[in-house]
């Protein structure tokens, strides 16, 4: 309805304010007048006239031609396909690269996602009073420089999809990240809304297989988080979850998107990295065990990933796959390459650590671990990265 | 909409012919396509004075209103009918003069 709203008012603030006004009407009214037949035709009647009682207060003299245009359109009764078109207009909108990320995320989740201000401060651990500024001066940038309201066109497409899904996927990490029995339960919830959004893109973009990729990694990483903090709240590496915890559905969904992926892949359309992520975690959840995992196959999906994204993170993974093909020296070799640009990250010196450990080479293990735990921080994974050191003996 | 590009520079050197021919491409794309308001290159900015008259004395002094590396070295004006042309159009233009350019919209 927002996204309706936004069409016939040309205002991210005045549509989501209208709507906000009509939904407390109607639950003032309601409950004593009894639910209206048509209860989406009776909102957004309701929340137009609120519209066109704001903008009549606000607007000015020379204002008055583009007041009439808009008290005298339409909003027309809407057939199935207009919906869409509106809240994708809504999604692209919110993530414009013009928008600094972070209010790029903010914005998607108070208009497209509909969570409070309140809640989205709470979710990435920002004061409300920053997290509302951060809106309103996404909107008021929104407004002043002209973003204009619309689906991009065919050319400008790949671009602007690849920045909706580095929002949704940041949203799905921060709640990701949110690990341990006193974290705020909000932080749990953003995963849920990741993969809800997500969803929804997927629906309206049905073609687009790095939309249908970042849905199937999602739901792929979200199947395992039954199994990935242990009683104690230590962070459970991939090795040693216990696999009958994971979500089958989830999983069996995962696994169906990424065949679909491979068959459009098989029929000459190019993989993006999401759909390559997505695959190599196939290939993980498809295994009853660590062992059984088709470490061949992994380390072929992450040679075609080097090829699209040459960072530095990707080879650290990259690696490891390597040390279950080749051993762990040849994996020690290209991962001691990377020392220069992943110093300062804690999975570095984890996998340093893990590999030396496993050549037998303890003191230069132990030292490793030290310096991930310095870097990791007060996170579920120190417990974990100090149990292993512990175990060097 | 009005919108100002502002072409940011960092060093001394003014535009190489190679630069110039590009920019003149750019600019009859503008007018061709009915996006050219007004547009010109400004001197360095050594050779710039600021006037404050906002107190009881007038107050002149020489240089740029702002020390720093960089600098303004030229704009454009363009009309546009959105934020979306307007940066395909600066980002043309950033490529024909070699610059970074700033995109802001007029009130």
């Amino acid at each position: 309805m927002v996204a309706a709203l936004t069409r016939r008012f040309g205002d991210l603030d005045i549509a989501e304010e209208a709507a906000a006004e009509a939904f407390a009407t109607a639950v003032e009214r309601w409950p004593a007048d009894g639910v209206p037949p048509s209860p989406g035709a009776w909102l957004t009647t309701t929340a137009s006239r609120k519209a066109i009682d704001r903008i009549r207060r606000e607007s000015k003299r020379d204002d008055k031609y583009a007041e009439a245009q808009m008290l005298h359109g339409n909003i027309p009764p809407e057939p199935p396909g207009a919906i869409d078109d509106d809240r994708l207009r809504l999604i692209f909108t919110c993530c414009h690269p013009a928008l600094a990320v972070e209010a790029r995320v903010a914005l998607t989740l108070r208009m497209v996602g509909g969570l409070t201000v309140p809640e989205i401060a709470r979710a990435f651990l920002v004061a409300e009073s920053a997290m509302g500024q951060r809106i309103t001066r996404a909107k008021a940038k929104i407004k002043a420089a002209g973003v204009p309201y619309r689906v991009p066109s065919a050319e400008d497409l790949p671009a602007r999809v690849a920045g909706v899904l580095t929002v949704l996927f940041l949203v799905f990490n921060e709640g990701y990240l949110a690990t341990g029995p006193d974290t705020d339960p909000v932080r749990h919830d953003l995963t849920a809304e990741a993969i809800r959004l997500t969803r929804l893109v997927c629906a309206l973009l049905p073609e687009d297989g790095e939309v249908a990729g970042l849905l199937a990694l999602m739901l792929l990483i979200e199947a395992r988080r039954p199994a990935r903090v242990s009683a104690s709240g230590e962070l459970v590496a991939l090795g040693e979850q216990d696999r009958g915890a994971w979500d089958t559905a989830l999983v069996a969904e995962g696994h169906q998107l990424v065949r679909e992926l491979l068959a459009a892949a098989a029929a000459g359309a190019a993989p993006g990295r999401y759909q390559i992520l997505a695959a190599i975690n196939a290939v993980h959840t498809s295994a009853r065990d660590m062992r059984d995992t088709d470490w061949s196959q992994v380390l072929a999906l992450y040679d075609q990933l080097v090829r699209l994204d040459p960072s530095p993170v990707i080879a650290l993974n990259r690696a490891i796959a390597l040390a279950e093909l080749d051993g762990p020296e040849v994996a020690l070799a290209t991962v001691d390459r990377l020392a220069d640009t992943l110093a300062g990250y804690h999975a570095y010196h984890a996998t340093r650590a893990d590999l030396l450990r496993r050549l037998g080479r303890s003191q230069e293990s132990r030292a490793a671990y030290d310096k991930a735990i310095e870097l990791a921080g007060n996170t579920a994974e120190t417990a974990s990265l100090t149990r292993r050191r512990d175990q060097l003996g | 909409m009005q919108y100002l590009f502002s072409v940011i520079h960092d060093q001394a050197d003014l535009a190489t012919p190679d630069e110039h021919a590009a920019i003149d491409v750019f600019n009859d794309r503008l007018r061709a396509e009915g996006h050219w308001v007004f547009a010109g290159g400004l001197t360095f900015p050594e050779a710039a004075t600021v006037i404050d008259n906002r107190g009881e004395e007038t107050l002149v002094t020489d240089g740029p209103f702002l020390e720093s590396k960089e600098y303004l070295a030229g704009f454009w004006v363009i009309e546009a009918p959105d934020l979306d042309v307007a940066l395909k159009l600066a980002s043309a233009g950033s490529k024909a003069c070699n610059r970074k350019i700033e995109v802001r919209p007029f009130r």
